[in-house]
């Protein structure tokens, strides 16, 4: 059994077709690396992923369980809002650019979701919530406002507050695209940390030698199709000529 | 007039503002808030209606809105107004500066990140969890400048309860003019509003201060 | 959409509780509402102990005294009182209030005072008559019988013409504060409004000799209330009779103005 699967996606905004047909799987404990040029579609495929965005066409499952389906007129239907919710506990998103909530203290950012949306018992999610910000290296900045913290401090709160819900995959959007250079290596560790302890992760990223180290599969994605598929090896010493070309660019 | 009895009337006429005032406020907010959402619903009529309303209020006078509420039940439907001429009052402020606030609701609301929504719905929120919990914390801190504004305003505008003749500060300061042929009485209630107005800057900043933590 | 419901509910309930707090003022015996202008003396307006009093209040109150009625007295904005009267917010106006020019209008009492309208102007303004204000600024009150008459056409129009202007205002105060102060020349208002100002002001106004019209005061009910418009007309004559119309003309300073038979 995938833990998520894509099937045949296609998504259009207006005339623009960005998706076209897509199918991804990851199994338990994977890490699958997302890579390709801007305007690919990889952050689309992520946001219909985590069902920020519907898709006109294809399917989505979590865990063997339909989010949506092909209806009869071969359009996309998605399950009712019941389903959805409890399918949404199968996952987490790391977002680029955090979006912790301001108003909230660290601790507080990372238990608010526990306490008021999953009912749990707030002793014990505040002592989850300390131990994951020890992992995070963060124990001393419990009572910060996001607003006192570095980027990479509140991407790693933003890594604790996803997994304060236990997803069972979760997905990182380009998550040190907005950090400065220097800081890129403390968040980067951290979800390296979780590939070594089997976590599920997909991450759409344009960190070559992290997605190459950290990967069990690399997708090359462009114009909306993916280009190349596999393992960090095949996938960077292929001859196709549009992954040649991006890492050429990239190199340069 | 001795100047004890000039104050104590104005004192009491003030009582009548005040009155007004913390009415209007109690009623407004709230109704500027669910104004402002029907404004931003994705229903075209809902919003469209709403938006000219709001253009309506806000393009029109306070005191021939308060005139039209007090009166039309008469006018329309022949009812009989009387016991109606406070809550027409309160009902015609209430709807006006629910206009204004929901303008500035709208305003604070579209001022808020889209990521915190969609953060928030990942981590599995509902929309009015989200709302609530979430969006309208940061919204109150962000217009709370523009708010106390309108509330300041509101102040001054208590005196257009007189359109309605109800018997507020400045009204009572008007008759009492007249009737000991003095300005004395409209010296006093300058003082009277801005000593109010102090007050209610002051508790604004309180709040403010009080949300400046992030 | 559940916040929504929420708010409004909220609001609702709020609303409904302002209403019964409203809803508990029921009495048995019949209120009779007096709407006047409360900056209009000495018919009406706040004595020095802050309550509502003047010629007029006084005479609605024996009136009350002698049908068992129990008085309000609603201050009025002067603008609204048509609307006041018509939608049953007062039961009458009665505050020096002008009948001539508004016969059909209202249905009146009888008349009670015999009044004028005058023009005033400063003591030192050289202005003896009517032909001095030839240019000049005038001022009036708005929505009153003064300004009627001045731009009636069987009235005192023609000599209108020759004002420099016609200027309105709201009140007396300010308009005897801006003829001190020379920004107006002089004031069209009744007679005893215009005693009554001179007489808070001290001796710096004059009023001139020579008069914009002769007029009657009287009691306006809504048109067609014929039947509390007699109530009132027998309680008027019974205090007439019984000397205590006379005594409170004399009050007021207008026992040579009355005209109540």
């Amino acid at each position: 059994m995938y833990y998520v699967e894509l099937k045949n996606v296609e998504k259009s905004f207006d005339d623009l077709e960005v998706l076209k047909g897509i199918s991804v799987s990851v199994a338990e404990g994977e890490v699958v690396s997302i890579i390709g040029p801007s305007g690919s579609g990889k952050s689309t495929l992520l946001r219909i992923a985590t069902l920020l965005e519907t898709m006109d066409k294809g399917e989505l499952y979590y865990m063997g369980e339909a989010a949506a389906t092909m209806g009869p007129d071969n359009r996309t239907v998605y399950e009712k809002p019941v389903k959805i919710k409890e399918l949404k506990k199968d996952f987490g998103l790391v977002f680029q650019n955090f979006n912790l909530f301001p108003h909230k203290s660290v601790l507080n950012n990372i238990i608010e979701a526990p306490v008021h949306v999953q009912k749990r018992d707030k002793k014990e999610v505040i002592a989850e919530a300390r131990e994951l910000l020890k992992k995070m290296g963060l124990e001393d900045k419990e009572d910060y406002y996001p607003s006192q913290l570095s980027g990479g401090q509140q991407q790693r709160v933003a890594i604790a507050r996803a997994l304060a819900l236990n997803p069972k995959v979760l997905y990182f959007d380009e998550p040190t695209s907005a950090l400065d250079p220097e800081l890129t290596g403390e968040v980067l560790k951290v979800i390296k940390a979780l590939a070594e302890q089997k976590m599920t992760m997909v991450i759409v990223t344009h960190e070559m030698e992290f997605a190459r180290n950290i990967s069990d599969r690399v997708i090359f994605m462009d114009k909306g199709v993916i280009a190349c598929e596999g393992t960090p090896e095949e996938v960077f010493n292929s001859d196709n000529t549009r992954m040649q070309e991006f890492l050429g660019k990239l190199q340069r | 007039m001795a100047f004890d009895v000039m104050l104590r009337q104005l004192a009491e006429g003030m009582l009548g503002s005040v009155l007004i005032f913390a009415l209007t406020l109690i009623f407004s907010l709230p109704l500027g808030l669910l104004v402002a959402l029907g404004r931003m619903s994705k229903n075209k009529i809902l919003s469209g209606f709403i938006g000219l309303l709001i253009s309506v209020l806000r393009g029109t006078p306070l005191m021939l809105q308060l005139l039209v509420v007090y009166f039309f039940p008469y006018y329309l439907f022949g009812w009989s107004i009387s016991g109606w001429r406070f809550p027409a009052i309160i009902v015609g402020f209430s709807i006006n500066y629910a206009a204004y606030f929901a303008e500035i609701y709208r305003s604070g609301i579209e001022a808020v990140p889209k990521g915190q929504w969609e953060a928030a719905q990942i981590l599995g929120y509902s929309k009015s969890q989200t709302f609530m919990r979430i969006i309208l914390p940061q919204v109150i801190k962000i217009i709370l400048p523009a708010i106390t504004n309108e509330i300041i305003t509101l102040v001054k505008d208590t005196s257009l309860a007189f359109s309605l003749s109800y018997m507020e500060m400045f009204t009572i300061a008007k008759q009492i003019a007249a009737s000991n042929t003095t300005f004395t009485p409209f010296v006093v209630s300058a003082v009277f509003y801005y000593v109010f107005n102090l007050l209610v800057a002051f508790v604004m900043r309180h709040f403010e201060k009080k949300l400046s933590y992030y | 959409m559940k916040l929504f419901k929420k708010i409004t509910c909220g609001l609702l309930m709020v609303a409904c509780a302002a209403a019964l707090m409203t809803g508990c003022g029921l009495k048995g015996t019949k209120t009779f509402t007096v709407g006047f202008d409360a900056e209009y003396p000495p018919y009406g307006y706040m004595d020095d102990n802050g309550e509502y009093t003047g010629f007029d209040l006084e005479l609605a109150e024996e009136v009350c005294k002698l049908q068992g009625w129990e008085l309000k007295k609603q201050p009025i904005a002067w603008d609204s009182k048509d609307n006041e009267l018509n939608s049953g917010s007062i039961d009458c106006i009665w505050n020096g209030f002008t009948i001539n020019g508004r016969e059909d209008d209202y249905t009146w009492s009888v008349p009670y005072v015999d009044n004028s309208q005058v023009i005033v102007v400063n003591v030192d303004s050289g202005i003896v008559n009517f032909a001095g204000l030839a240019g000049k600024t005038v001022g009036v009150q708005t929505a009153s019988a003064a300004l009627s008459v001045l731009t009636d056409d069987e009235g005192q129009k023609a000599l209108a013409a020759t004002f420099g202007k016609l200027q309105e205002f709201g009140d007396y105060n300010t308009a005897f504060v801006e003829l001190e102060a020379g920004s107006i020349d002089a004031l069209a208002m009744d007679i005893g409004v215009a005693q009554y100002q001179i007489k808070g002001r001290g001796d710096e106004f004059i009023i001139l000799d020579e008069k914009l019209n002769a007029e009657q005061y009287g009691v306006g009910f809504k048109k067609g209330n014929e039947e509390l418009r007699d109530k009132i007309n027998k309680s008027l004559k019974e205090l007439k009779a019984n000397g205590k119309f006379d005594e409170l003309a004399k009050k007021y300073n207008l026992s040579d103005m009355t005209c109540l038979e």
